[in-house]
């Protein structure tokens, strides 16, 4: 375990959030430089840990340019830094509700996301995602109806929705991940210790009701 | 605190094979938790002077920002755009999203506000799990049971009976929005037991089960036609009818550009979460950067009930180290899955599953006592034995929490070769606002759901039991709001702000504070320009 504190250090390396020159301390991520440095409109932050997929930034080194999150990310120096804006909203819509049949999925599927067939195998969702998420791969498999295998590809994703970003066919490979993994659950998961109790608690129901109406 | 054992020290004496040595018996829990426990700290508790709790104990921090100024006033409402709704719900955590989902289910137009990005909460964060009583030998009963005592009785029972009565209906629910679960290899929801439960309950997706839940909701809100969604737009004040007695809507401001906006509305849930960002008593926190405590803030000056104001649930394991994890949690599960507490003389000093607010204060009164392992002046903590579970369960930790592995790894810190360093952190606002079965508070017209919301937790909340709260009463909440046919408002004021400050002045309270806090300070970085 390293024991160096960052206390009462003097700030030792200089970077750019935003546009703005900034001090900060060795070991500061970027959400702690930009705070300590006081840069505005930096609110695009929640968890600090790496799971709420808030705080996208771009980053440029030299000429090498990469998305990250800036939470995970410590400061360097000559770093560039942007934080980027809120994702738009998503364009394709769907209500799980209205999906009566499993065997139609793979069909609705391709109505609601048919860019997913045209992927180029570009990796560019592979190398945006910040948690190393096979992102390529899950998109194939939801493409062949593999939605459980997909879905599981998808299982550490935090929404950040840099993939999207990425993708060049517009196919929001995150929002395919997450529609793996809900069909999954929606039509699949039956665990019959929850179903066991789920009746018990209907005949109790049903029980207290033809009681109260022998009452009456 | 300079008193404790130097890290370097006790690390060179650490094995993750010693011997423990008993577990000292626990006589008095209430001694223990009175002379260890911040809810006890000197001076952390007042009298509340003004408003519908006035003469009841409110921690000091919360009290200076449950009697303050408003933002708005009467000026500031003039030519502000006017939305129509028929249900604002305020906040985008697991609570807002369930009440959202249900309040459109059941045929209303909602609009949803939250400050941050939608999903961005303490919900996501969640790890350990969510609990229901599903398995042969647990009942509804024994969850009523477990949570009152857990609670210290004192949580409301018809609150308790109605959460633990959903929860397998609530996971149900769950499941068909899309969340998936752990199972056994026959297919059964996987259950753990973990602090304060009377058998396993806990059920979970893998360590990242508010993630999973977050996801889903939030794609399912998003997805929703009849549900608009404002993100970056805080509520900074509610609106009230000509006699300040009903709330018929609320100001929102956005974060991005400062524009103010009024909404117009029959029902109004808050859904705002907690407040661990307000520090209390200068503790870390493992909440989110919006957990400011607004929802408890505005619902007070409109003149709700609130309760519990002086109970606050301290996680006993955050990370002390590195820092800039500082306070983020280490979860319950671990603990549930055999890891122990040791202290840095080489002793299990509590059994580490009995109820948090007792483990925290044993943690205390280790580092109190000279028995903690010092990192510096201000940090001292104790180990979380993570090596030896390893010894004992091979790959346990890298299968069942992944997130921690992801988390530590960032940092160069390895759980199943290290020890863990952890100190109790600022975790869950046991208290809230006071409501009935449907989530509806004292005020008409308003309600309140998940952590912003008191009485099922009592003094103290047992594990997995918010994850339900926020469901349940998110899932009442957004049918009771729809089925309220009012005609809706025909004049929307800020009579409450008001009379909040006339009583401030004849109580010669000062009226330079102003609030809800919205963000931290030191995150303000000016943007919210008060
Ligand atoms: C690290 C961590 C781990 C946890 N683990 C567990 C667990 O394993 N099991 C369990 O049961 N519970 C757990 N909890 C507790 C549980 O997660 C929370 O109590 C619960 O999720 C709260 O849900 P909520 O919807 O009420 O609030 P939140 O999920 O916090 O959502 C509140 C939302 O309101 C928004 N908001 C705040 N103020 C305003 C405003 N003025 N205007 C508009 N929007 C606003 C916030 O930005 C946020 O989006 C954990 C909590 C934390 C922090
Ligand atoms: S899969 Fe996409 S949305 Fe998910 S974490 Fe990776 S980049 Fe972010
Ligand atoms: S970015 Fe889009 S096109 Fe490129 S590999 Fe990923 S999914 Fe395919
Ligand atoms: S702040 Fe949540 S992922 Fe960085």
């Amino acid at each position: 375990m390293s024991t160096s504190t960052n206390e009462g250090k003097q700030p030792d390396v200089t970077l750019t959030i935003n546009g703005l020159a900034v001090k900060a301390n060795e070991g500061m991520t970027l959400v702690e430089a930009a705070w300590h440095a006081g840069v505005p409109r930096v609110t695009s932050v929640g968890c600090m840990e790496g799971v709420c997929g808030s705080c996208r930034v771009m980053l440029r080194r030299g000429k090498e340019v990469t998305v990250d999150l800036a939470c995970q990310t410590f400061v360097e120096n000559d770093i560039e830094v942007v934080f980027l804006p809120p994702a738009s909203a998503p364009r394709h819509h769907y209500e799980i509700d209205d999906f009566k049949d499993g065997w139609d999925i793979h069909a609705r599927f391709h109505d609601i996301f048919p860019e997913a067939s045209r992927c180029r195998h570009c990796h560019g969702c592979d190398n945006a995602c910040p948690k190393g998420i096979t992102v390529e791969n899950g998109v194939a498999l939801a493409d062949a109806g593999r939605y459980r295998e997909a879905g599981e590809a998808f299982f550490e994703c935090i929404m950040c929705e840099l993939c999207d970003v990425a993708c060049p066919e517009l196919i929001a490979p995150a929002h395919v991940g997450l529609f793996s993994r809900r069909i999954t659950a929606h039509f699949h998961l039956r665990p019959p210790n929850l179903i066991h109790r789920l009746e018990e608690l209907r005949q109790e129901r049903q029980g207290a009701t033809l009681k109260e109406s022998d009452e009456e | 605190m300079s008193n404790g054992i130097p890290l370097a020290e006790a690390l060179a004496r650490y094995r993750p094979d010693a011997e423990l040595g008993a577990l000292p018996e626990l006589t008095d829990a209430d001694t223990l938790l009175n002379a260890h426990h911040p809810d006890h700290l000197r001076g952390s508790v007042v009298k509340l002077v003004v408003g519908a709790n006035a003469g009841e104990n409110c921690q000091r921090e919360l009290a200076n920002l449950l009697q303050s100024e408003a933002f708005i006033d009467e000026a500031d409402l003039a030519g502000t755009p006017v939305t129509d709704i028929d249900v604002l719900v305020i906040g985008g955590g697991g609570a807002g999203c369930a009440a959202a989902l249900m309040a459109a289910e059941k045929g209303a137009r909602v609009l949803l506000a939250t400050k941050l990005r939608l999903g961005d909460s303490n919900t996501v964060m969640a790890e350990g799990g969510i609990q229901a009583a599903i398995e042969p030998d647990d009942s509804v009963q024994r969850h009523i049971q477990d949570t009152l005592r857990g609670g210290h009785h004192a949580g409301d029972p018809a609150l308790v009976s109605a959460m633990a009565g959903d929860g397998p209906e609530v996971l149900r629910w769950l499941i068909r929005q899309g969340m998936q679960f752990e199972q056994t290899p026959s297919g059964d929801l996987h259950t753990r037991r973990a602090g304060g439960m009377s058998t396993a309950r806990l059920v979970h997706c893998r360590d990242y089960t508010g993630l999973e839940m977050m996801r889903v909701l939030r794609e399912a809100v998003i997805q929703h036609r009849s549900i608009e969604v404002w993100e970056q737009s805080p509520a900074v004040e509610l609106l009230s009818n000509e006699t300040g007695q009903k709330c018929v809507g609320a100001v929102l401001t956005s974060l991005l550009d400062g524009q103010l906006r009024i909404v117009r509305t029959r029902s109004v849930i808050l859904a705002t979460g907690g407040l661990g960002r307000l520090h209390l008593n200068g503790f870390p926190t493992s909440n989110h950067l919006g957990a400011t405590g607004d929802g408890l803030v505005l619902a007070y000056r409109i003149g709700a009930r609130l309760r519990e104001l002086d109970s606050f649930q301290y996680h006993p394991t955050g990370l002390l180290h590195p820092t800039h994890l500082a306070g983020k949690l280490v979860t319950e599960g671990v603990r549930a899955a055999g890891a122990l507490l040791v202290n840095g003389v080489g002793h299990r000093f509590i059994d580490e599953l009995l109820p948090r607010d007792i483990v925290c204060s044993a943690i205390l009164r280790e580092c109190a006592e000279g028995r903690g392992i010092r990192i510096d002046d201000q940090r001292v903590g104790v180990w979380l034995d993570t090596p030896r579970l390893e010894r004992a369960n091979p790959g346990l930790l890298e299968k069942q929490f992944p997130n921690l592995m992801t988390r530590t790894r960032v940092s160069g810190i390895d759980p199943r070769i290290e020890p863990l360093l952890v100190h109790p952190t600022l975790h869950y606002q046991n208290g809230g606002a006071v409501i009935d079965a449907n989530g509806a508070t004292t005020v008409p017209g308003l309600y309140a759901v998940g952590e912003v919301a008191g009485g099922i937790h009592g003094r103290n909340r047992i594990m997995g039991n918010a994850l339900l709260e926020i469901i349940s009463f998110g899932r009442r909440a957004g049918i009771a709001a729809t089925a309220n046919r009012d005609r809706g408002p025909k004049k929307v004021t800020l009579e409450h702000v008001n009379r909040l400050r006339r009583a401030l002045t004849l109580a010669d309270m000062p009226l330079t504070r102003r609030a809800p806090q919205v963000l931290p300070d030191y995150a303000a970085g000016g943007v919210w320009n008060r």
